[in-house]
């Protein structure tokens, strides 16, 4: 009888206001990326004199690009679980210095090639490192990101490299499709091929399962060294475009490029809701969080408002989107 | 775990005990291969170490002759990580060889915690002179005692100390970073000629000693010669083109591009950025007053094309140069401590660099 | 008649001084830190003797770093990360110099550190934020702060007289910095292995859920960690401050991932519930010791960084669990290679 009652009293139910706070703090939890973005742009649009206007759509577009190629490809080394890369920014100013110094010589082809290279050899270091000696990735890409920055400064020796005023990069810098510049064009393409191999391959499925559970993919038997490998592959690959992109739209390329990527693509990717926990998480959200946070720079400079300021911003964006997160997961759970 | 953990230990002796038997021959300058980072780089850097010290060994013993071997500490906030560190370096090496200095040299990328440690360090290695080119001027002069009570001469570089702190240095050569601003506005001014305009300003990395005071020329002057100029709005560059080219848009956009009839931008890089912006914008970039500093590479040309109406020379290269000179001087006695010799104080002129005279080699770019 | 079997018993269960300290020695996690310290003062003390006999700059190396390595140590322990570490350094240096009362200003300065320290720690075990991702976007705001209160530019000391005095030798050669920083190795260090409460960071980190069934009161651990990070990375912005008698809005940024890299070098796992404070130092010391070298040695800056880089990544891959996990790998080859078809 008391048994019954027992039963009976946890399986009491809430009172219904608490449930629908619940229910719609999982729902802005989940969703919110999506509602932000399109709150911000909305306030944009009414109150921000000149934001809808075709050059700033581009500026907004200009700003988004580079950091959106690295962050979508950095979102593979988030949801495997292993935090962050930052040899980013060594790889973006790599990428740049490479192709416009080599291309100026020896045409652009050699230039990806070479690029290709570097961006291969940071992932292979990387990969290894994190995947087969199972070192902290943390560090790891701090090493990299020392001996990457010091490599490109001992062979530029730190000049500033500048494309030909008529040539192909420039022209790629300049050209737009309407508003939209040919930078944002590749990075819509990146963050769709991104996610089809996210959600649509083996390697894709073995990454997001490596950050949920690393234990029970290895046991699986795949042999997960070389996901690792694939993941900062992507990631590689993704800041060598970004830096392919960001050389092409001011035609110069020089070693302390890329500064603050690392962080911002980082920022970018947790406010779209991937998860730093790991195996949560998608390229499409990451590409919204890009948006978001390209956009409210733009509003925050249209105001006419300070660096400080907008750093500080910046910072209670990021708490405040995982907040909001880290509540509705703890909600959902009761 | 005993046993990995003993592995370990003998194989880090023995990789010790074989960097050390390789550094019995040295030479080779250091290529470092980007395939054989871990080794190559190591063994390179041990090699180099080797010379060096071997090196230092000698010049301790000639050191006390007048013209002998000097050793001279260089402290700089910048190198091979910036266009102007780059090319500031190999005129200051040769000068040097000229002279017969040992040169060491530091980069503290601008942090001021670091330099003051560079300079700890220097003051402890009792060299026979230190170039200093300060990271923030405000707090160097702990620097300057220490090298002092050491009895070692300092010449400054680059960036003066504070009036208050000259006395502790034998003397400067350089630029001034507020002149160079100051002298950008002169420009602008000029240009303006009593009319009514408006203006963006485009600044360096926030919180740069140079980024700041050359904001503050530019303002200030502009305040002080000709108030008929407003500025609009002020934004960072970041010393970048892409940042600067995105920030000055967005000014551009945010206070209504009808209403700017004239740029500044700290430094060429930065407003061949700006330039691009106000193209884009759909401006007529040659009816804009745009000035901005450095007479670089990329400022010279746009100078000829008219594109650019005004912007300062530096020069690198006389500045790497005659750093060295300026320690050579303090070290032989030419030069006392303090600023009262006529040889302590060499100032870089700010030539402005016009449509007028940006084909005179005098100004020819450097960086 | 079965056989009797007999068990040996392991090196733990030996009698004997020997027994006992390798039982010890296995325990502890700072042993490749000890090696790594050790072949670089063997070298150093051969390429750049001065390094030791100058041995007041090494140390006031070593402890810019180090400060604020001991302090991240706490909250690593516990398996959580203290990102705005260099903010927190920045922010309190320009609050203190922005008041003009210097004894005021460093106590703001520390209240400062012990604040941000309580916000982190309220995100992390209250709201339940990932701290990574919590002290990544403190670090942005804080030093967005930093320029905001500081407009921008250094700030300097109304009174540089006693910055400059606190840059002098105190005892012996030994600056202040130098003596601060070794107190607050002692104070961590006594709290961690002796204080009950120090005690049970471990254990915070090693399996939280286990801490809390223990009766552990988790989110107070918490709080305590994060605001002893705080607290001494606002130390570290008032020493700097005083010995440059200027506040500059843009410091830390060297310290941050150098802290984090003398933990890790000293045996801490960033998962937490291992480590120890004397690994963070020995860490320390071997970074310190090191750039101090490099510095001396007059090498080019680009290599010296390729040289720190390649070094700190030797350190990171071979620790024995690295080790373990590459045997395993190349052993599963192996075997897999091993067994032929129809055998």
């Amino acid at each position: 009888m008391s048994e019954t009652a027992v039963v009976e009293d946890k399986q009491q139910v809430a009172p219904p206001e608490e449930r629908q706070a619940a229910r719609i703090l999982k729902w802005t939890s989940e969703n919110g990326i999506f509602i932000f973005t399109a709150v911000l742009i909305v306030f944009a649009l009414i109150f921000v004199d000149g934001f809808s206007s075709l050059i700033n759509i581009t500026d907004v577009f200009h700003r988004a690009a580079p950091i959106g190629i690295v962050a979508v490809g950095m979102t593979f080394v988030v949801i495997s679980g292993n935090y962050l890369d930052l040899s980013v920014v060594a790889q973006v100013a790599t990428a740049g210095v490479i192709l416009i110094a080599v291309s100026n010589s020896y045409g652009i082809p050699l230039a990806i090639l070479a690029a290709l290279a570097a961006a291969s050899l940071f992932a292979l270091v990387n990969g290894t490192a994190v995947g087969v000696f199972k070192a902290n990735a943390v560090i790891v890409t701090l090493s990299t990101t020392f001996i990457g920055l010091g490599l490109l400064r001992f062979f530029s020796g730190g000049s500033i490299f500048f494309g030909p005023p008529d040539g192909p990069i420039r022209a790629f810098g300049l050209g737009k499709i309407g508003p939209v510049p040919y930078s944002a064009v590749v990075l819509i393409i990146m963050t769709i091929l991104l996610s089809l191999l996210l959600n649509r391959t083996n390697f894709g499925f073995l990454v997001k399962s490596f950050g949920v559970n690393e234990q029970a993919t290895r046991l699986g038997g795949t042999n997960t060294s070389l996901v690792i490998i694939g993941a900062f592959l992507v990631t590689s690959v993704a800041a060598m475009v970004g830096g392919f992109v960001l050389a092409a739209f001011s035609n110069t390329a020089v070693s302390n490029d890329g500064v603050g990527y690392e962080f911002e693509a980082l920022a970018a990717i947790i406010v779209g809701g991937t998860s730093v926990f790991g195996g949560r998480g998608s390229i499409y959200r990451t590409f919204l969080g890009v948006i978001f946070v390209s956009v409210l720079t733009n509003i925050l400079v249209l105001f006419g408002i300070g660096f400080g300021y907008q750093q500080v911003a910046l910072g209670v964006l990021i708490v405040l989107a995982v907040s909001i997160d880290a509540l509705g997961r703890k909600v959902s759970k009761r | 775990m005993r046993k990995s953990r003993v592995t370990f230990a003998a194989s880090m002796l023995a990789a010790a005990a074989l960097t050390l038997a390789a550094c019995g021959g040295s030479d080779d300058s250091s290529s470092a291969d980007a395939g054989s980072e871990d080794t190559a780089a190591e063994e390179t850097v041990e090699e180099t170490v080797e010379e060096t010290d071997d090196g230092e060994a000698a010049e301790e013993e000639a050191v006390d002759t007048a013209d002998g071997p000097f050793e001279v500490y260089a402290l700089l906030p910048q190198g091979n990580d910036q266009p102007y560190g780059t090319t500031y370096l190999p005129p200051m090496e040769e000068t040097a060889a000229e002279l017969g200095i040992n040169l060491t040299i530091t980069n503290s990328e601008y942090d001021a915690d670091k330099q003051a440690s560079e300079c700890e360090v220097a003051v402890a290695a009792q060299p026979d002179g230190i170039i200093l080119w300060p990271a923030v001027a405000d707090s160097i002069r702990p620097c300057l005692e220490a090298a002092n009570n050491a009895g070692i001469p300092v010449w400054i570089t680059n960036a003066d100390v504070n009036p208050e702190d000259t006395d502790l240095t034998f003397g400067y050569s350089g630029t001034d970073s507020y002149g160079q601003g100051a002298a950008s506005a002169e420009m602008m001014c000029e240009f303006a000629d009593g009319a009514e305009i408006g203006v963006i300003q485009v600044n360096g990395l926030t919180g740069n000693s140079v980024a700041t005071l050359r904001g503050n020329g530019f303002k200030e002057t502009i305040a002080e010669l000709c108030p008929n100029v407003t500025i609009l709005a002020e934004q960072p560059g970041n010393w970048n083109k892409d940042e600067s080219q995105i920030a000055a848009s967005e000014m551009l956009t945010s206070v209504g591009p009808d209403n700017v009839q004239g740029i500044y931008a700290a430094d060429d890089t930065m407003v061949a950025g700006a330039i691009d912006a106000a193209a884009a914008q759909g401006l007529d970039v040659d009816g804009l007053i745009i000035t901005s500093i450095g007479n670089t590479f990329l400022g010279n040309p746009l100078v000829e094309s008219g594109d650019l109406d005004g912007t300062v020379f530096q020069s690198s290269s006389w500045d790497g140069e005659n750093a060295v000179r300026g320690i050579y001087a303090a070290m032989t006695g030419e030069t006392d401590l303090g600023r009262d010799d006529a040889g302590s104080v060499l100032y870089m002129p700010n030539p402005k660099v016009t449509a007028q005279n940006y084909d005179d080699p005098a100004v020819a770019p450097e960086w | 008649m079965s056989q009797t079997q007999t068990i040996s018993l392991g090196s733990a269960a030996q009698e004997g001084v020997w027994g006992r300290i390798r039982t010890v020695a296995s325990r502890r996690t700072e042993g490749r830190g000890l090696a790594l310290l050790a072949v670089i003062i063997i070298v150093v003390a051969l390429l750049e003797p001065l390094v030791f006999t100058a041995y007041q700059v090494t140390l006031g190396r070593i402890a810019l770093v180090g400060i604020v390595a001991l302090g991240l140590t706490a909250v690593i322990l516990m398996g959580e990360l203290d990102l705005s570490v260099a903010s927190t350094l920045a922010v309190s240096g320009v609050i203190m110099a922005s008041i003009p009362d210097l004894t005021l200003g460093i106590i703001a300065a520390l209240a400062t550190g012990l604040i941000v320290g309580m916000i982190n720690a309220f995100f992390v075990s209250v709201v339940g934020i990932n701290s990574f991702i919590a002290t990544l976007g403190m670090l942005f705001a804080l030093r967005g702060l930093a320029f905001v209160i500081s407009d921008e530019a250094p700030v300097s000391l109304t009174n540089k007289d006693v910055g400059i005095a606190f840059g002098q030798p105190l005892i012996g050669p030994l600056t202040p910095r130098i003596l601060i920083f070794v107190l607050v190795f002692i104070a961590i260090q006594v709290f961690v292995s002796r204080v009950k409460a120090g005690r049970e960071f471990f254990a915070v980190g090693g399996n939280r859920q286990a801490a809390r069934d223990a009766g552990i009161p988790v989110t107070r651990r918490i709080f305590t960690g994060f605001m002893i990070s705080g607290f001494v990375a606002s130390l570290a912005g008032v020493i700097n401050t005083l010995e440059r008698t200027t506040a500059d809005p843009t410091a830390g940024s060297t310290v941050l991932l150098a802290s984090f890299a003398a933990a890790i070098i000293g045996g801490n796992y960033l998962k937490g519930g291992r480590g120890s404070i004397v690994g963070t130092l020995i860490g320390a010391a071997a970074l310190g010791i090191l750039q101090v070298a490099l510095t001396l040695s007059g090498v080019q800056v680009p290599v010296q960084q390729i040289f720190i880089g390649v070094i700190l990544l030797v350190a990171v891959t071979t620790d024995p669990n690295s080790l373990r996990s590459v045997a395993g790998s190349l052993r599963t080859l192996r075997q897999g290679r091993a067994k032929s078809p129809g055998s």
